[in-house]
């Protein structure tokens, strides 16, 4: 069988005795920590999985192509989910980052705007690129009409393609996917560096000003860490490409929600551990 | 369902690669150990073969899953290799002297968790998942622990936290000059990232030689020390950066001559052509 023909087949079933499995193992994790520690990290690990799950459920947004997209053989941005979660995310938490001191709200805000800019951004040049560069123009093969303009997309779509270029729907899906990506990756990395602000000097036994360059280092790479995981994991499930909300794959993400809640729960329970124990 | 695309013909069992990898990676690590028993930082280079010797085994772990077409990219399983090792690879240096036997049994177990996670909860069935993931998170905490111990020449919390600076004259102790306080571990992150999954990209399809690729492996990870141990300067001695450096780029140049011969061995037909000649009287 050819490597075309050999995509995997994961299809949208759900598997009820996994889910349950991947529940108990989140109830055991937050039972664990809240015996480690029950207060500040508790509260971190709680966030920790805020934060995963909204960057598991954001990705579902963003339009990936994949290969097939760089040939303008089906909608989407033309590369892999790591690569593009990765860009928005980072571009959020660095966004996130600058306004740490600004309270939770608007950093987590900022950290979203961060990342649906960068994914707007990478969404226009795209389609400036397809249309302008590769001539072809912007349709959906797997709706009949854009849900948001009504625009038809039949008529657009060339044979044996699947569609090709961004249609609106998806670029504002990319921009959602961006916005919620963002800030989960900055909810995981306030949620983290303000634990280890208030723990790190004590366990370090040194001045809090000193611990300052360790405390954003270390949850500044835990986030980019868990950013990686849930975002792979979210590739996993919509087996690599996407076109946007309106891809009946989207209604897959029940599943990415348990598997982003448990991969973080786990992560971030290890990241908590450093100080509390 | 799912079919496999590539099965790996002749060459050695993954298997035996994932033990020799896993033993050759622990034994390096802990030969790093000799800075602190000897009191010097000589034996730091011991950390960037660690690197190599744990690539060589991630990217054939890579080949495992991937031939499965999982749909994802390539990059995406490198990706998350390190995603899931820089979390183990942090906590175990709080183990001081265990920390790469702590790292390993870490790290198994956040990939177990997310192989079972990809495998039923996100119903991917693919029968090397489960393994491969555990392998990946293994060769991603060990590689970042090679790293650290390749620019400090250690690998404890403490050693990767502070370092002395003499500043006047006096030596103070400073947390911003270290390789998690400069962030030094992000860099160190990417390099191994990309260097373990850019052999399978570059090589897989109907062409693919396991040894081909392994010698890429080694040639890029050797590439990464080159710039670990560049960085390593501002760490350690002037000496045992050097001695790291030299390492680096004999092992770097050996490598790619390697990897160029057997490129040329796989190539169809592979012709030394000149520039077109100017041909008179057109």
């Amino acid at each position: 069988m050819s490597a075309v023909a050999a995509k995997p087949q994961a299809g949208g079933a759900m598997n009820p005795t996994a889910m349950g499995v991947g529940v108990v193992l989140l109830l055991i994790i937050l039972a664990l920590c809240w015996y480690v520690s029950p207060g500040a990290g508790l509260m971190a690990l709680v966030g920790v999985i805020v934060g995963g799950v909204l960057i598991g459920f954001g990705t579902h947004f963003v339009p990936v192509g994949g290969a097939p997209a760089a040939m303008g053989q089906a909608p989407g941005i033309a590369t892999g989910v790591a690569m593009l979660a990765a860009g928005a995310g980072l571009a959020g938490l660095f966004g996130g980052a600058w306004a740490a001191e600004q309270g939770l709200l608007i950093a987590t805000l900022t950290g979203g705007v961060g990342g649906g800019l960068m994914m707007a951004i990478t969404c226009m040049m795209v389609n400036f690129v397809y249309v302008f560069g590769m001539g072809i123009p912007s349709a959906s093969g797997k709706v009949a009409k854009d849900p948001i303009t009504g625009d038809t997309q039949a008529e657009f779509k060339s044979q044996g393609t699947e569609g090709h270029g961004l249609p609106f729907v998806s670029f504002v899906g990319g921009v959602t996917g961006g916005f919620l990506g963002g800030a989960g990756g900055t909810i995981i990395y306030l949620e983290l560096l303000s634990l280890y602000e208030t723990t790190l000097p004590a366990t370090m036994k040194m001045l809090p000003a000193q611990v300052m360059p360790i405390a954003v280092a270390a949850a500044g790479i835990f986030a980019v860490g868990l950013f990686l995981v849930n975002a792979v994991l979210t590739a996993y499930n919509i087996t690599g490409t996407i076109e946007g909300p309106h891809d009946p794959k989207f209604k897959r993400w029940p599943r990415a929600i348990v598997a982003s809640a448990v991969a973080s729960a786990l992560c971030g329970f290890l990241a908590i551990l450093i100080v509390a124990m | 369902m799912t079919v496999k695309v590539e099965v790996i013909e002749g060459g050695i069992p993954h298997q035996k690669i994932m033990i020799a990898g896993l033993v050759s990676t622990l034994v390096c690590l802990y030969l790093t150990y000799l800075n602190v028993l000897t009191n010097t930082e000589m034996f730091a280079f011991f950390g960037g073969l660690a690197v190599v010797t744990a690539l060589i085994w991630g990217s054939h772990t890579i080949k495992v899953l991937c031939s499965y077409g999982i749909g994802t990219g390539v990059p995406s399983a490198g990706m998350i290799a390190f995603g899931s090792g820089v979390i183990a690879m942090l906590y175990a240096t709080k183990f001081g002297m265990a920390a790469p036997i702590v790292a390993t049994i870490l790290a198994a177990i956040i990939g177990f968790v997310l192989g079972y996670v990809s495998n039923n909860i996100l119903n991917m069935k693919i029968p090397a998942m489960v393994q491969a993931l555990t392998e990946m998170a293994v060769v991603g905490a060990l590689t970042l622990m090679g790293f650290a111990a390749l620019m400090t020449g250690g690998f404890t919390f403490e050693g990767l936290t502070t370092s002395e600076v003499s500043m006047l004259g006096i030596s103070i102790s400073t947390t911003q000059n270290s390789f998690i306080g400069g962030a030094l571990i992000a860099v160190a992150f990417l390099l191994g990232a990309i260097a373990i999954q850019h052999p399978f990209n570059a090589t897989l399809g109907p062409g693919w030689k396991q040894d081909r690729m392994l010698m890429l492996t080694a040639e890029c990870g050797f590439l990464s020390m080159i710039a670990a141990a560049i960085m390593s300067f501002a760490f350690i001695s002037m000496g045992a950066a050097i001695i790291s450096l030299i390492v680096a780029i004999v092992g770097w140049a050996y490598t790619y001559n390697q990897y160029i011969c057997l490129s040329k061995r796989d190539a169809a037909a592979w012709l030394d052509a000149k520039p077109i000649p100017e041909v008179e009287g057109h």
